[in-house]
């Protein structure tokens, strides 16, 4: 870990006097576990760990820091992948985890309101009380906050269907670096008053304010949801699926792919007894009436069938749903169980360019002399690739794994894709960012980050900088 | 630095299991004690961080937060089932116990507590004088083993088991399972008491207590362990009735039982067979007592017990049932202290009232 600077007495006084001294840590090995996040291959050591009460905290505490120069790195349940939240440059990790109550769901209106540190799963479940629910579902969402989500414009499984978390965020309340408290947007479905400041901050990974409050668009609970498989010997078999499936005319709620690697992860965790030798497995779903899910399902399965499917199977009842939802969600944590270091990356490519970057990637993969294991979210043309590797002391292989993604990169933007679909840049894209934006997009993005944060306080090292 | 400990560093830990967890946080919501505090530090990721730490070098043995954090884990293992990564937690905390409480760093009440289970001879004297041991192993036969715990404070558990499965032998020379040890930072010494215990019960060792078995299980195999309401589960039973109705019963889990083998069916079909069977909120997680956790940090356990209660109370059930001798006197303390008309019973009592 590198040396970072300290923070001067006075601020800890200060930050203790705000937060109360029970919601600061500042003993060694209190920081120590805040020096990471999800993402592996970063870390900083923070100079404190503040946990606010309330926006009028954070407020202070980002006017407190803005006046000392010293760096803060806002962090939800730090789930990110992206290391959007690991303080490189030291200064003090805000966490909102006391910011965490449900305030509202209104029915009438379609709407719920949440404090930032409330867990997606927690926001789903209020929502679900009223017949109601939010649709973005990362991986993660048992953990990861709704502010994170916010931060990260996080995407998820429904994403094809329904969109990501940019289409469900009506408003927000946001601490800003120079210590003011904004609302964006409010409770409306149409407000043009101003810039959409709601949609920038959606997405700002903690550069330009910390979000203390969200208010998202809530639909109607679907009355049917189904699951269902199918095996291909391939990948790219599978990517060509998709395309049918969506030539078809379908637009499933859940179109998900994984590898006989990921398979393999994931069976040893889940124990649902996928396909033993099949090359790949296309997971989907879809939900509305039963007579439109059946519909739908009848489609997919045809089109699976057609492009060469081993088997197709579809799931029974919720619980077997939920099981493979949850299988596929564990994916990456469970592909962990291959090796002790695993490296996964988050490309995004138009949907007809799938299957042509799948077998790009196999390429890539062997030309570099590294074990890639693949999944994602196919209907959005966002694809995981992931490194595994024996060791995490395996330098070498590191290396070869990271000249291995830049040429997933420089593949994905070829294509006319991107470098991060659903992660986010932090501070694990940010190298790539400008081959993506180009040098005038990068200088504007720059000009943002200065008007909101002038003394360049937030989450330094990470998009903007 | 002094400690001679110190120059291990590297080798505290199995470093498979110390490289598994990638952090990516599933664990958060299953921890007890992160619940409690919301602090990194004290969530599995968090401490496994710490481990590192440890093993690095990049903190030292005597770190304030290691110390704190090494005691204040339940030991529960809820991350466990939750973890893709397949992190084997509950071995990592045995290292780590095993390194950091060494000498002088060790909790007193782990000392007393760990002094007082070593006295096997006492605990054999207090099995014969309340009537449990009786018979000699037979040599291939299934036999119940006489936990420490229900030796000195449930021996009418041990005796209703008998009850309920007269067929197994009872030998009087039995010591402990060695599981306080293991959770305890004596390691070796736990697997050695637990190997000592398989070769003086060499068939099938049935056991009243969930913690036990899970142990013993990891330690002597499998298929030599069964808990009670494992071994029962084909047996057929009556009811249980409260004047003209059948009792409420709620069951709450053994963690270990449930966390570390698997077992979390076989007592609910069993209950929901002789009484009617209520499912609490939190069933599957810890109610504080984690073996000697009751005892070296009673306010943390009453932190995570309390809100069981609340949910115990409120679930209109007659009985609470435990498959572990820890939890059964946690929870019956918790219900007395309330004044509750909730009783806390172990499962083996309450299958005897439904005995054919």
């Amino acid at each position: 870990m590198l040396d970072t600077p300290r923070i001067p007495q006075p601020v800890l006084t200060e930050l203790r006097a705000i937060a109360g001294p029970e919601n600061l840590r500042l003993a060694d090995g209190e920081l120590a576990v805040y020096a990471r996040d999800a993402t592996p291959l970063f870390h900083g050591r923070p100079g404190a760990v503040v946990a606010p009460a309330d926006a009028e905290q954070v407020a202070r505490i980002l006017r407190l820091a803005s006046g000392h120069g010293v760096p803060v790195v806002p962090r939800g349940a730090g789930s990110n992948l992206c290391a959007g939240t690991v303080p490189l440059a030291g200064g003090i990790v805000l966490s909102t985890v006391r910011m965490s109550r449900m305030l509202e769901v209104a029915p009438q209106e379609m709407l719920a309101r949440a404090q930032t540190g409330v867990t997606t799963q927690a926001l789903n479940d209020a929502a679900a009380a009223h017949g109601l629910f939010y649709p973005p579902d990362p991986g993660s969402h048992t953990v990861s906050t709704i502010g994170g989500n916010v931060a990260t414009c996080a995407g998820g499984l429904r994403g094809l269907k329904y969109g990501v978390t940019r289409n469900y965020v009506l408003g927000l309340t946001v601490a800003l670096p120079t210590g003011e408290i904004i609302r964006t947007g409010g409770r409306l479905w149409k407000d043009v008053a101003g810039y959409d400041l709601t949609r920038l901050l959606t997405g700002s990974e903690g550069t330009l304010g910390v979000i203390t409050e969200v208010t998202v668009a809530l639909l109607p609970q679907p009355s049917t949801s189904r699951t269902g498989l199918a095996y291909f010997d391939s990948l790219t078999q599978a990517g060509h699926a998709v395309a049918s499936i969506l030539a078809a005319g379908v637009i499933p709620s859940t179109l998900e792919f994984l590898d006989r690697r990921c398979m393999d992860a994931v069976e040893q965790y889940a124990h649902l007894g996928l396909h033993p030798n099949a090359g790949a497995l296309l997971l989907f779903g879809d939900d509305g009436d039963e007579a439109t899910v059946a519909r739908s399902f009848e489609r997919i399965a045809a089109a699976c069938a057609g492009s060469g499917a081993i088997d197709v199977q579809t799931a029974g009842d919720i619980t077997e749903s939920e099981a493979l939802l949850t299988a596929r969600r564990c994916t990456l944590p469970a592909l962990s169980r291959l090796g002790s270091l695993t490296i996964l990356e988050d490309a995004s490519v138009p949907r007809p360019r799938l299957a042509e970057m799948v077998a790009r990637i196999d390429e890539i993969a062997a030309r570099h002399r590294v074990t890639m294991a693949t999944f994602g979210h196919a209907g959005d043309g966002n694809l995981h690739p992931t490194c595994v590797l024996e060791s995490a002391a395996d330098t070498e292989g590191i290396a070869r794994a990271e000249r291995a993604f830049a040429d997933v990169f420089r593949t994905a933007i070829e294509l006319g894709g991107t470098i991060t679909g659903e992660h986010g840049v932090g501070a694990a894209k940010l190298p790539y960012l400008e081959q993506r934006l180009g040098t005038e997009q990068m200088a504007l993005l720059r000009r943002i980050k200065t008007a909101f944060d002038p003394a360049g306080i937030l989450n330094p090292g990470k998009l903007g900088s | 630095m002094t400690d001679a400990k110190v120059s291990q560093a590297g080798s505290i830990f199995d470093p498979d299991l110390l490289s598994r967890c990638i952090s990516c946080g599933f664990c958060l919501p299953a921890c007890p004690t992160y619940g409690l505090t919301g602090d990194e530090a004290s969530s599995p990721r968090g401490r496994i961080t710490l481990m590192r730490a440890l093993d690095s070098g990049t903190l030292p043995p005597d770190d304030p937060t290691l110390a704190e954090q090494a005691s204040f884990c339940l030991g529960c293992r809820a991350c466990e089932p939750v973890c893709p990564a397949g992190v084997q937690y509950g071995e990592l905390l045995e290292q780590w116990r095993g390194f950091q409480w060494t000498g002088r760093r060790r909790p007193l009440a782990v000392r007393f507590l760990v002094f007082a289970a070593e006295r096997a001879r006492a605990h054999r004297i207090a099995g014969r004088l309340r009537g449990a041991a009786r018979t000699p192993a037979s040599a291939s036969g299934p036999s119940l083993m006489l936990g420490c715990f229900e030796r000195s404070l449930f021996p009418g558990v041990s005796r209703s088991a008998l009850a309920l499965a007269p067929e197994l032998s009872v030998p009087d020379r039995q010591g402990c399972c060695g599981a306080l040890h293991a959770h305890n930072g004596e390691p070796e010494r736990g697997r050695q008491l637990a190997e000592q215990l398989g070769a003086q019960l060499p068939g099938q060792i049935v056991t009243t207590s969930g913690g036990c078995a899970a142990y013993l299980a990891a330690v002597i195999g499998r298929d030599r362990v069964a808990e009670l309401s494992e071994y029962l589960r084909d047996k057929p039973f009556g009811e249980v009735r409260i004047g003209d109705r059948r009792a409420r019963v709620a069951l709450q889990d053994s963690c270990h039982l449930r966390n570390g083998l698997g077992v979390w069916r076989e007592p609910r079909a069993l209950l929901a067979a002789i009484a009617d069977y209520v499912e609490l909120p939190g069933a599957g997680r810890c109610c504080g007592a984690a073996g000697t956790y009751a005892l070296v940090r009673p306010r943390d356990s009453r932190r995570v017990l309390d809100p069981k209660l609340d949910q115990i109370e409120a679930a209109g059930i007659d009985y609470v049932v435990a498959v572990n001798p820890g939890c059964l006197r946690q929870l019956r303390q918790g219900l007395r202290g309330r004044k509750s008309k909730v009783r806390a019973v172990h499962i083996a009592d309450l299958l005897r009232l439904a005995a054919r």
